[in-house]
């Protein structure tokens, strides 16, 4: 059983307004007067102390439906492409070349600044051995962070958060965007789900707020002190003005769901309130039909709003991205051959994404089979197992934890996607 | 209503006399440490055991204790033979899934399957009139774990509860062991359903192993879990056309029946659905068993370890050949339950101990329900076979959730949750804190901001 590595994340988030900004002082003068009285030497210091928290946070992205990996990054060295999807393939001269071999859907154009500079990396024929080609299974079993059906039943995240809990953990140290809970956090006790970060808040009079956190000034235990820390992160919530936020160098967030939860997740790391793990979904992908050309249509939609998202994301954070990584993924990739309706059906291999600080980028990594290899129905065959691109990142970002009982008994390789 | 320290000091001469010493220490001994200090959170002895056996106290029940004594409100949670309130039996007797066969069940979407369970799970635990039943039931419902949404388990669960944990709760651990290897819950959510011979699923020989009876260090081997899921091997769930669905089945074409040998045990060939019944005998019968139960209970009960006590247990394991009320006797009357640090109420806890001890009125539905789920413990999701977590650290990440829950309560803005607003102010910090005393700053406060400020204090965290 091996360790992931330590980060040495400090000091990567440093000198922001918002993060020097969460001070006991702050949390009073928000609270307003009366409880300056209350205030003692015991009290007198952060819950959550900048300068000890890691920085280090992971952003993973699901694309649920199943996204068609062909389409995103195309194999544009591979005849069968060509042959086996006659009206859907992307010409060559269309796409964005990555190498010799693989270009760039024409809409996820605003990722290749980061591709050329070397902060986004590709894995192509890549996933898990689920072979039932159903989302519900397919998905449940990479939250899992499992091989297949089998395993435990908890998310990988989960397992990871339990595995590497510190008694002075942000009560927002997980969130999920959305409505719902992803598999990836199932039996995560203190993870949290959020629509808007507005939703992070306690709404009772001022006077019975003031009494409530007077109460937990005094307390040595672990309570009172996590009672402490969520007043910290309520107080930064209240000051972080959700619909007034402003990103930085000019970045553009779509309004789409995906842009609103970067946005919003960009602003929770600037506050520097110790989160470490953003889960996002962008639903949608499941093209069984009429799936679009190269430049307009469905796929092309949902790809352009993908692709702004993230830049903007990269673009509002700049230097402090160095400290955050991005992990794209999805439950399946789709069948090599269109279908007649001009869509594609659910199939295996697939692509993912990383991107952010510490990448070793500009790369496509992948075994490449050949597409007239294909497996099952006539699919993509997985040669990358989705795992070993999930430890090269969890590695390198996130606190040492045991892999094995992240990943369910895997142990998983390392591709040098990160360093 | 609060006894002072001196009437205190008399109350446990009494139950010395009564022949139960641990009170005459707990008069003079500290419970909790410095660090506790909280608003007003009683050390009295009986808001202890009635925190610890039940789930708080109710109305009326620290002045029964105090009228009889420890030693006699022991026994009686023991015998557990209190008539349950006729109008909890109403409103468990609404619930499908309480009240259809599991095998009629099936109409009904697996949310609504969950939600009717985690329905009757409250109901029973604010209204039941027997505490340490409710407490034991949530002590087996977590040791025997199934998680509701892996399907189909919502469906049987129904009846896990009835059959497994609650009808023996406080009685016989093997005979529940026995009754669990075939439910149809377990049998799902343990993957027993697709162990037959030649394709053997270890899944539910290795919990039954490490979590359910030896423990983790019981001192069993791979071989072991191999065998054991040999054992096990054609117990199934009914699926044939025309048959009674969702019963247990034994079936011999997917049983292995060739000679299995179990932690030194040889079991001779032929033994069909008698390997499996042999299987449960050994481990039941394996010191490790009696070890691990002591220790988890102990730990349940005290807070921390206690070898002194867990010896005692161990022993009662012995000599009743695993009865329940045996091994809770000994703990229930020790002086380490009485001076166990604080336990963290866990979510389930927080909303069932505020309820009681305001005597609400509850539906136990939606409303309610999404709030422990905010908590992070939506009752039967647990997704893993050891059940929702003890540990402080576990819970300490989602306070938020908890406040809203406290202060949602108090101002009367939960739905289908109430209490009398006929409550004054100090009567709900007496029932909610224990003492008569409200201290200066929360004076003044109203109802509904008194009840949210209690229940979402510090010391009402902790039991």
């Amino acid at each position: 059983m091996h360790d992931w590595h330590t980060c040495d994340g400090s000091g990567r988030l440093e000198g922001n307004g918002v993060a020097a900004g969460v001070t006991r002082r702050g949390v009073m003068v928000g609270m307003g007067m009366g409880l300056l009285a209350w205030a003692t030497p015991a009290i007198a210091q952060l819950a959550i102390d900048p300068a000890k928290r890691d920085g280090n946070v992971l952003v993973v992205v699901f694309l649920r439906g199943g996204a068609d990996g062909l389409s995103l990054v195309v194999p544009f060295g591979d005849e069968t492409y060509y042959r086996l999807r006659p009206n859907l393939a992307i010409q060559r001269r269309l796409t964005h070349p990555l190498d010799g071999f693989y270009g760039l859907h024409p809409s996820l154009a605003p990722l290749l600044p980061l591709y050329e500079s070397g902060r986004m990396a590709v894995v192509h024929a890549c996933g898990s051995q689920d072979e039932t080609r159903s989302h519900f299974e397919a998905m449940d079993t990479m939250e899992r962070g499992a091989a297949k059906k089998e395993g435990p039943s908890s998310g990988w995240i989960a397992r990871y958060l339990q595995a590497s809990e510190q008694r002075s953990d942000s009560p927002l140290r997980a969130v999920a965007f959305g409505s719902t809970m992803p598999g990836s956090l199932i039996g995560a006790t203190g993870s949290v789900a959020l629509e808007s970060l507005t939703d992070y808040r306690l709404d009772i009079d001022p006077r019975s707020l003031k009494l409530l956190e007077r109460l937990y000034a005094p307390g040595k235990d672990e309570i009172a002190e996590a009672g402490r820390r969520t007043f910290d992160v309520l107080s930064a919530m209240d000051r972080l003005n959700v619909s007034g936020y402003r990103p930085e160098s000019g970045a553009a967030y779509p309004e789409s769901d995906l842009g609103k939860g970067l946005r919003q997740t960009a602003q929770l790391i600037k506050a520097g309130i110790g989160l470490e793990i953003a889960c996002l979904d962008k639903g949608g992908w499941d093209t069984h039909v009429a799936q679009g050309t190269a430049t307009a249509g469905w796929l092309p939609t949902l790809l352009d709003d993908m692709a702004r998202s993230l830049s903007a994301f990269d673009t509002d954070l700049g230097g402090r991205m160095d400290g955050v990584t991005v992990v794209v993924m999805s439950e399946f990739g789709r069948r090599i051959a269109e279908n007649s309706g001009l869509g594609t059906d659910h199939g295996h291999g697939g692509v993912m994404f990383v991107l952010g600080g510490g990448v070793r980028g500009g790369r496509v990594h992948a075994r490449w089979e050949g597409l007239e290899k294909a497996v099952g129905p006539g699919d993509l065959p997985v040669t990358t197992d989705y795992r070993d691109v999930l430890a090269d990142v969890a590695r390198h970002r996130l606190r040492p934890a045991a892999t094995r009982e992240v990943f369910a008994g895997y142990s998983p390789g390392s591709l040098g996607l990160m360093g | 209503m609060n006894l002072s320290r001196r009437e205190w000091i008399a109350l446990a001469g009494t139950a010395l006399a009564a022949g139960c010493a641990p009170l005459a220490a707990r008069a003079t001994a500290k419970a909790q440490p410095e660090d506790f200090e909280t608003p007003g959170n009683s050390e009295e002895p009986g808001r202890r055991l009635y925190n610890r056996a039940g789930f708080g106290p109710r109305p009326g029940n620290l002045a029964r204790y105090r009228e009889q004594g420890h030693a006699r409100t022991v026994e009686q949670l023991l015998r557990a033979d209190e008539p349950e309130d006729a109008a909890l039996m109403m409103q468990l007797m609404r619930l499908d899934v309480l009240r259809v066969d599991p095998a009629e069940l099936h109409d009904l979407k697996e949310e609504t399957i969950l939600a009717q369970l985690q329905q009757a799970a409250i109901l029973r635990a604010v209204y039941g009139r027997n505490p340490l039943l409710e407490r034991m039931s949530e002590f087996w419902t977590d040791h025997l774990n199934i998680f509701g949404k892996k399907r189909p388990a919502a469906w049987h669960k129904g009846a896990d509860e009835t059959k497994v944990v609650r009808r023996h709760a406080l009685g016989s651990f093997p005979e529940m062991v026995r009754e669990s290897a075939r439910s149809p819950a377990m049998l799902t959510f343990l993957d027993g359903t697709q162990n037959q011979k030649g394709q053997p699923n270890e899944n539910y020989a290795r919990e039954l192993m490490e979590l359910h009876t030896l423990g983790v260090d019981g001192g069993y081997t791979q071989d072991d879990v191999m065998e054991v899921a040999r054992c096990f091997s054609g117990w199934t769930v009914e699926d044939r056309f025309l048959r009674p669905r969702g019963r247990f089945r034994f079936d011999p074409d997917r049983h292995d029946a060739g000679e299995k040998r179990v932690l030194g045990t040889r079991i001779p060939a032929g033994g069909g659905i008698e390997d499996g019944e042999k299987v449960i005998e050994i481990v039941c019968a394996h010191p490790a068993t009696a070890r691990h139960l002591a220790r988890k209970l102990v730990r349940k009960f005290v807070g921390t370890e206690s070898p002194k006590l867990e010896s005692q247990v161990e022993k009662a394991y012995w000599e009743s050949r695993g009865e329940i009320r045996e091994m809770l006797g000994p703990i229930l009357t020790s002086r380490e339950l009485l001076e166990g640090p604080p336990i963290l109420k866990r979510p389930f806890d927080l909303v069932v101990s505020a309820l009681r001890a305001l005597d609400a009125t509850t539906d136990a539905g939606n409303a309610l329900q999404d709030h422990l789920e905010a908590m992070g413990q939506p009752i039967y999701q647990w997704p893993m076979p050891d059940g929702y977590p003890v540990e402080t650290d576990a819970w300490s990440g989602s306070m938020l959730p908890r406040w809203r829950f406290a202060f949602a309560l108090g101002a009367g803005a939960l739905r289908g949750t109430s209490f009398s607003d006929g409550l004054v102010p100090a009567t709900i910090y007496q029932a909610l804190m224990g003492d008569d005393r409200v201290p200066l700053d929360l004076s003044g406060q109203d109802a509904a901001s008194m009840a949210g400020l209690c229940i979402a204090s510090p010391g009402f965290q902790w039991r």
